[in-house]
């Protein structure tokens, strides 16, 4: 791809500028808008409202990271917004002050999810059911037991440990350094392992995958796994920023966290996408909604923008990117 | 009073051993009555709460009740209605999913000349007798406290449930009725939070970014998002500059109150108006003249007295 910036090229500029946006159409998106609000809301830019805006988009960023994974393999996943309950209410559970080290609720709470994710990736590799049948079976199976266990009822009375997580560490949120964590790890995994390029394999084509010989069940598994098991860290972020585990937490995260990974440039249908560009996804969405809570936009035109903005950024995006 | 009853409801009377009435002075020489209940959804608390005081309430009056559980479907309560019909019960309390959905169930019992008693929320027909409490007064009571602390005077920030929910339509009402009344009183921002308490956080949050030290109360028209607003007011250390309010008196919020954290919360008396339901439907069944509408008031819960309402709900 040309340099930007080199105008003594032969190529005519529109195409030069044309391959720029195609690789950074959602960073300028993101700039734009973010110096919109710049103008529109002095102190919209102050390191305060910085960190906020991270600390607003890590959950819904750690679930569209693990929904990535599970998109690129060309399957789907809507059972995440019910492991994010499922979780919490486990995890809350065994977070009482002086029950059990802070490890015990952790550990049981991202078991349970992995859990529920190694079943969807069993009930799809070996039963063959499509993945949008499975995770929305799974969907409300697991909402019902968050029910179960919990009796309805929202658990409190967290021990301070617990409370900690959501706190800070050096000045940044603890639930930003998870993410920071989360996105380096999983795009290491994407891109410099042989399970991430088996990934993209499967989601490309996967009958020519299996004639390569790779094990495709085996990727898939990995992937649903992974995926519940970022939907329980999500779960526990979640539980230590409202302090309680709620069975109805999490409801509609799904759509929220596919949206996030689908601005972010990963295909629908599998093969294409990444890391990097879903966390962009969720920070433009996170972006947007702390904009316009602070511009004090009513309710139904705040539906209306927030709307309009993502179609735009993404057209932005993709225009470019399928011209050329 | 009704001479014979069918031999079912005989029958089931027998089945649940109260045959026998059990307050033998009210009912002296006749048959107890009968009263058939359809309740919205029993997986409610709150609906729970109300059925036990009107169980606990049935009994003391001598009247057995019939209880259904509709669970959430207007169809199912319309068909709870027909049976109760068909049973001839001498009155129906009936607790609606919906308003239009749901009214059919009333047309059915007043067609068929059985008295009925909806109670906590409203249909289009209108019953026999309503027993509810305006939800607008909930609202008004919490800002009316606002008010109080603040003087008259300060800035206030409102988190809406769902728009174009009734209840948030409702307490939205009463929270306007309020701020009218006291020019001193200014809304600084106001935005929904959906009921839920994670969306409230990142609301509170945001505003707090924006509007600093200006805000002075906070209203939420449930607890759910109080206790959001409450997390990200103590987490950016404003709560001694900052009044929290609530309605629901949900089980975290009345704690809440209680360790001094949440200024207050708005209770609504589920045992009172399922004793009252009782009340009404006993006198309308002895075809004695009751009023067509009775609201049951909401309380007001701050530290002083919270100790009354925190021993049911914390079970």
């Amino acid at each position: 791809m040309p340099c930007p910036f080199e105008w003594k090229t032969t190529a005519p500029r529109i195409i030069i500028v044309a391959a720029w946006l195609k690789r950074f159409g959602l960073v300028l998106a993101l700039v734009i808008i973010v110096a919109a609000l710049g103008v529109a809301k002095p102190g919209y830019l102050e390191f305060g409202n910085v960190v906020i805006v991270a600390r607003q988009i890590s959950i819904n960023a750690i679930l569209a990271v693990g929904v990535t994974f599970v998109l690129l393999t060309g399957g789907v996943d809507l059972s995440l917004g019910s492991l994010v309950a499922l979780t919490a209410v486990i995890t809350a559970m065994f977070a009482h002050p002086g029950a059990y080290p802070l490890i015990v609720p952790l550990f049981l709470g991202i078991a349970a999810s992995m859990a529920c994710g190694a079943c969807n990736g069993v009930v799809i590799t070996f039963g063959r059911v499509p993945p949008f049948i499975t995770t929305l079976g799974m969907m409300t199976i697991a909402r019902g037991l968050a029910y179960v266990i919990s009796g309805g009822r929202p658990t409190a009375d967290l021990s301070p440990a617990m409370k900690r997580i959501a706190g800070d560490l050096a000045g940044i949120p603890i639930p930003v350094l998870i993410l920071a964590g989360v996105a380096l790890a999983t795009w290491v995994i994407l891109a410099r392992t042989r399970i991430g390029r088996h990934i993209y394999a499967v989601g490309g084509n996967e009958n020519a995958a299996h004639a390569a010989g790779i094990n495709v069940r085996r990727v898939k598994m990995f992937a649903y796994v992974l995926c519940g098991a970022l939907s329980g860290l999500a779960g526990i972020v979640l539980v230590a920023r409202v302090e309680s585990g709620q069975p109805d937490a999490g409801l509609g995260y799904e759509l929220d966290a596919i949206a996030a990974a689908v601005i972010g440039g990963t295909s629908l249908s599998g093969g294409v996408g990444g890391v990097g560009g879903t966390v962009l996804g969720a920070l433009l969405i996170g972006v947007i909604s702390n904009g316009l809570d602070l511009l004090n936009v009513p309710y139904y035109y705040q539906q209306i923008i927030k709307g309009m903005i993502i179609i735009g950024a993404v057209w932005l995006d993709r225009r470019n990117a399928t011209r050329i | 009073m009704k001479t014979s009853l069918p031999s079912i409801v005989l029958l089931l009377c027998l089945a649940a051993g109260c045959g026998k009435p059990s307050d033998p002075e009210k009912t002296a020489g006749s048959k107890p009555l009968v009263i058939g209940v359809s309740l919205m959804n029993m997986a409610n608390e709150y609906i729970v709460n109300l059925n036990d005081t009107m169980t606990a309430e049935a009994k003391k009056a001598g009247v057995q009740l019939i209880v259904n559980d509709a669970r959430r479907s207007a169809e199912n309560q319309v068909r709870h209605i027909e049976t109760f019909v068909a049973q001839k019960v001498d009155a129906i309390i009936l607790n609606p999913c919906e308003v239009d959905a749901s009214s059919p169930a009333v047309d059915k019992a007043l067609a068929a000349g059985i008295p009925i008693v909806n109670v906590n929320s409203e249909t289009q027909s209108k019953p026999t007798a309503f027993v509810g409490s305006h939800d607008e007064e909930s609202a008004r009571l919490a800002m009316e406290y606002i008010a109080g602390r603040l003087k008259g005077k300060g800035q206030i920030v409102i988190m809406h449930g769902y728009m174009g929910q009734a209840a948030q339509l409702k307490r939205d009402r009463g929270a306007r009725d309020v701020l009218g009344k006291y020019p001193g009183l200014r809304v600084l921002a106001e935005q929904t939070a959906e009921w839920d308490r994670a969306k409230a956080v990142s609301l509170m949050e945001n505003w707090l970014q924006t509007h600093g030290d200006a805000i002075s109360a906070v209203f939420a028209q449930n607890d759910e998002m109080a206790m959001g607003a409450l997390l990200a007011i103590e987490r950016a250390k404003k709560k001694d500059q900052i009044i929290v309010v609530g309605v629901d008196a949900i089980g975290d919020a009345l704690q809440a109150v209680k360790d001094g954290r949440l200024d207050a919360t708005i209770f609504q008396d589920a045992a009172g108006q399922g004793a009252m339901a009782v009340e009404l439907a006993v006198k309308l069944a002895r075809k004695e003249a009751v009023k067509p509408e009775t609201y049951i008031p909401f309380q007001l819960v701050t530290k002083d007295n919270v100790d009354k309402f925190l021993k049911p709900a914390s079970r």
